[in-house]
């Protein structure tokens, strides 16, 4: 199984900048985004995040994600067509105002969604961890939680699918082709998965305190991460975006 | 080898574990031992016996991690555990978890390297030494930038244990390294303990269920049977023991086996237990030699041997109740993928399926429960045909039991869970609780208890219940006795043997090739992919060639009954069991 944030080794000058200048990076975009008003700024900014993800060699990951993301957005425009009243009738309940504001929330659904998957596909986790604890000052347990919590992520739905693979050949009837139907079928599988993963979370606190977990400080890291000249140029570029936001 | 000074020194131990349904029984109890530095020592004994709690006592765990009472004492290099903190006590002994997922805190082979070196505060610039010395030492240097997700189970553990042996423990103690691993794995991680053993000169403890790697590689073996150390002493000493390894639900190696019952029936004098094929074959060829005084044309060659055993008879023109036509199945994406799988199991059938880990065996599994479908080919099960049944309707006819039973149970009380199964295709509540109810007294479960307050040996009783009262037609298997000890593997074993005898056909998929050759009659022999061979169970294991080509290595008594038909007499040609060779040998000894 491909896993969607899975890091995707490189040699671009995405992957070698400074994981702390990548963040900021992908927070000017989702920063802009929310500022920004007009279309061509909206996707000005999803063309911008595809062009570096092209660019890092890491574009074809983002489609399976836009599968997951689409639905969603659709579902949203859907709300925004029912809930925005002003504007003039276009068909049905549908009005201009709806139209104009439920296409935004899409395009601002992707806008945030991509940039940070794009970063962590381009950043190795223990990068990230170790450049937020030096350049950020961020205290190292809470930089490995959200580690772990990532890591996690797919040992957990390789564990969901091996107790639905389980519980399939037993006769439970997963192939259905309703959703609603699967989803309450689902719900008595939390109860393994939550045991399995409560077990294995303790596991994993014991491991790393055996490994020297609560000596670590800042100047642990074996690889230092120090902001290069590359850096500011992105960190420049960040406030640029920013300004263009406002603008537009 | 073991001369060093005591390193570890546990003086009266006994602890028991907070909480939990068995509040207040001792995991250990009043155990003594000390473990000298440069030691390759070996622990075993029955599920629940305390050998994980024995490990988490050596490693620190216990008291700093695990809440219960603790008496006695436990000093790990002469300092008191209680009055050390955790991180001191793992610069001393490193240990490696029995789930090494959860070990892991890094995506990449270097960095999980580095993460104790640089909490521990090791030198910059020693910390490339060190990381590129474990590397080589675990003999995975090739393997520095890979993704660790990427890996497989054998070269994870061997990062988990490159990993702690960058910190340079001086102990190192692992739980069940092999647990997860086909043979040949096994066998290579036991190596690079050994060299780490010989050459690093560091103190190695492992738990560990395969008796013949233990025997084989380790210099001292504790014995824990229900929270006690039961014996302590060399392989040769520990199995000379059988009888009463035996009563604990320990193995001893098979070739162990030959030897001590040649003792008991008075053809040897009393004599330490043999622990190699190799030393038992020696020891049989001069036995027949010796006593026949003869050469080696002492043994006239008979046409089939009457010491090998017959198969179950089965109905020949019986209906085959799965039958696989050149099935052909590619996963997408990975590419990896099976190749014209062609063969049929009988009613009443035990059919075991062997090969290297990565050889499609699990596919195949999952193919014939209707988990996956084939890309090409028919498969044919209980008169289904696979390409147009649900795999909710399959599973009536087939029932598989999974390596972890965890992932199978879901239901609050173990009635329930049993009953599941059936409820599930359609048979009225009422009558499955019925059925439930009596299949759990016969496997003596306690119907109202939460399944998950069970042992993981009784957890495995409980899924496999859930596969009895199903009475199908096919039993499927996959790793039925791994985590299992040696009396609850047999239990497993002779169920499935039952429900063959009622006429199921059961296909299993093992990596421990004394089950294989105790219980299945046929084999399918598979490596990438492919079924390489197929046929009865002692002509298959016997075949060397077509061993080697599936990098499966044979049980013990097989390849010394190979080695011996060779050797000594062709009678022994196709053995496969302890009391065979024994047999066979009486016979030859007292002939003339």
């Amino acid at each position: 199984m491909i896993n969607v944030i899975d890091y995707v080794p490189g040699q671009s000058l995405l992957h070698r900048l400074n994981p702390v200048a990548k963040l900021a990076l992908a927070a000017a975009i989702i920063a802009a985004t929310f500022l920004a008003d007009t279309y061509v700024m909206l996707l000005g900014l999803l063309a911008l995040t595809f062009a570096l993800a092209a660019y890092a060699g890491v574009a074809g990951r983002l489609v399976p994600l836009l599968k997951l993301l689409v639905p969603l957005a659709v579902v949203m425009l859907a709300l925004q067509l029912v809930f925005v009243r002003t504007g003039t009738p276009v068909w049905g309940f549908v009005t201009t105002d709806g139209l104009v504001t439920g296409s935004k929330v899409c395009l601002r659904l992707l806008g945030v969604a991509l940039p940070l998957v794009l970063v962590l596909m381009v950043t190795k986790l223990t990068d990230l961890a170790n450049a937020c604890v030096e350049v950020l000052h961020v205290p190292y347990r809470y930089a490995f939680t959200f580690t772990t919590a990532l890591r996690f992520v797919p040992v957990f739905s390789q564990e969901m699918n091996a107790i639905m693979e389980a519980q399939t050949a037993r006769g439970v009837q997963y192939d259905t082709k309703n959703p609603f139907r699967k989803l309450q079928l689902m719900l008595p599988l939390c109860v393994p998965l939550l045991v399995s993963s409560v077990g294995r979370t303790d596991a994993t606190a014991l491991a790393a305190e055996q490994r020297g977990f609560y000596l670590r400080t800042r100047e642990s890291s074996y690889k230092r991460y120090p902001l290069a000249a590359r850096d500011g140029l992105a960190l420049a570029c960040c406030v640029a975006l920013i300004a263009l936001g406002v603008a537009f | 080898m073991a001369s060093g000074s005591t390193i570890i020194c546990l003086d009266d131990v006994s602890f028991s574990y907070a909480g939990g349904a068995d509040e207040g029984e001792r995991a250990l109890d009043h155990v003594s031992l000390s473990v000298c530095e440069g030691e390759f020592v070996g622990v075993i004994g029955p599920s629940g016996a305390g050998k994980s709690t024995l490990a988490a006592l050596m490693s620190g765990a216990i008291p700093h991690h695990y809440r219960g009472s603790l008496f006695g004492t436990t000093l790990v290099d002469g300092v008191d555990t209680c009055n050390a903190t955790l991180t001191d006590i793992s610069r001393v002994v490193g240990s490696v978890a029995q789930d090494i997922d959860s070990q892991m805190v890094a995506s990449v082979v270097e960095d999980e390297l580095l993460f104790g070196l640089e909490n521990f505060g090791v030198d910059h610039a020693l910390i490339e030494g060190r990381v590129s010395a474990a590397l080589e030492a675990c003999g995975i240097a090739s393997l520095r930038d890979r993704e660790i997700a990427t890996l497989s189970g054998g070269q994870k553990q061997k990062v988990a244990i490159a990993a702690i042996l960058a910190m340079r423990p001086r102990v190192l103690v692992l739980d069940e390294p092999t647990a997860a691993l086909d043979p040949a794995s096994s066998t290579l991680v036991f190596e690079t303990l050994r060299r780490l053993n010989r050459e690093e000169g560091i103190t190695i403890v492992v738990i560990e269920q395969k008796v013949a790697l233990l025997s084989e590689f380790s210099d001292r073996i504790l014995v824990m049977g229900d929270g006690r150390l039961e014996l302590d002493g060399t392989p040769r000493e520990v199995f000379s023991h059988g009888d009463e390894l035996r009563r604990l639900g320990v193995d001893s190696p098979r070739v162990a086996r030959v030897s001590n019952s040649l003792v008991q029936h008075g053809i040897l004098p009393p004599t330490p237990p043999c622990l190699s094929v190799d030393e038992a074959a020696g020891l049989v060829a001069e036995l027949v030699r010796g006593r026949t005084g003869r050469g080696a044309n002492i043994a006239p060659f008979r046409a089939g041997s009457p010491h090998a055993p017959s198969p179950r008879p089965r109905a020949v023109d019986a209906e085959p109740c799965v039958s696989f036509r050149d099935v052909c199945f590619t996963y997408p994406g990975s590419g990896a993928r099976v190749t014209d799988l062609t063969f049929d199991v009988y009613p009443g059938e035990l059919v075991g399926i062997v090969g290297q880990n990565g050889a499609g065996k699990t596919t195949l599994t999952k193919l014939l429960n209707g988990l996956l479908r084939p890309s090409s080919g028919r498969i044919v099960v209980a008169g289904l045909d696979m390409a147009d049944t649900p795999t909710s309707t399959i599973a009536a006819h087939v029932a598989t039991l999974f390596q972890n039973p965890d992932r199978q149970i879901c239901k609050d009380t173990v009635l329930d869970e049993i009953a599941f199964g059936l409820e599930l295709t359609g048979v009225a509540t009422d009558v499955a609780r019925h059925r439930a109810r009596a299949v759990a007294e016969r496997f003596g479960l306690p119907p109202d208890e939460a399944p998950f307050s069970l042992s993981r040996g009784q957890r495995q009783m409980v899924a496999l219940a859930s596969v009895v009262v199903m009475e199908p037609e096919v039993v499927l298997l996959d790793e039925p006795t791994s985590g299992l000890d040696y009396r609850e593997c047999m239990t497993v074993m002779e169920t499935v043997r039952e429900m063959a005898d009622r006429g199921c056909a059961v296909i299993m998929v093992c990596h421990d090739m004394e089950v294989v050759s105790d219980f299945a009659e046929r084999l399918l022999v598979m490596a990438d992919g492919r079924i390489l061979g197929q046929g009865e169970t002692p002509e298959v294991f016997a075949n060397v060639e077509l061993m080697d080509r599936a990098r499966v290595e044979p049980p013990q008594i097989i390849a010394l009954s190979t080695m011996l038909a060779r050797d000594v007499s062709r009678e022994f040609a196709g053995v496969s069991q302890v009391s065979g060779i024994v047999d066979l040998v009486k016979e030859l000894v007292s002939h003339d």
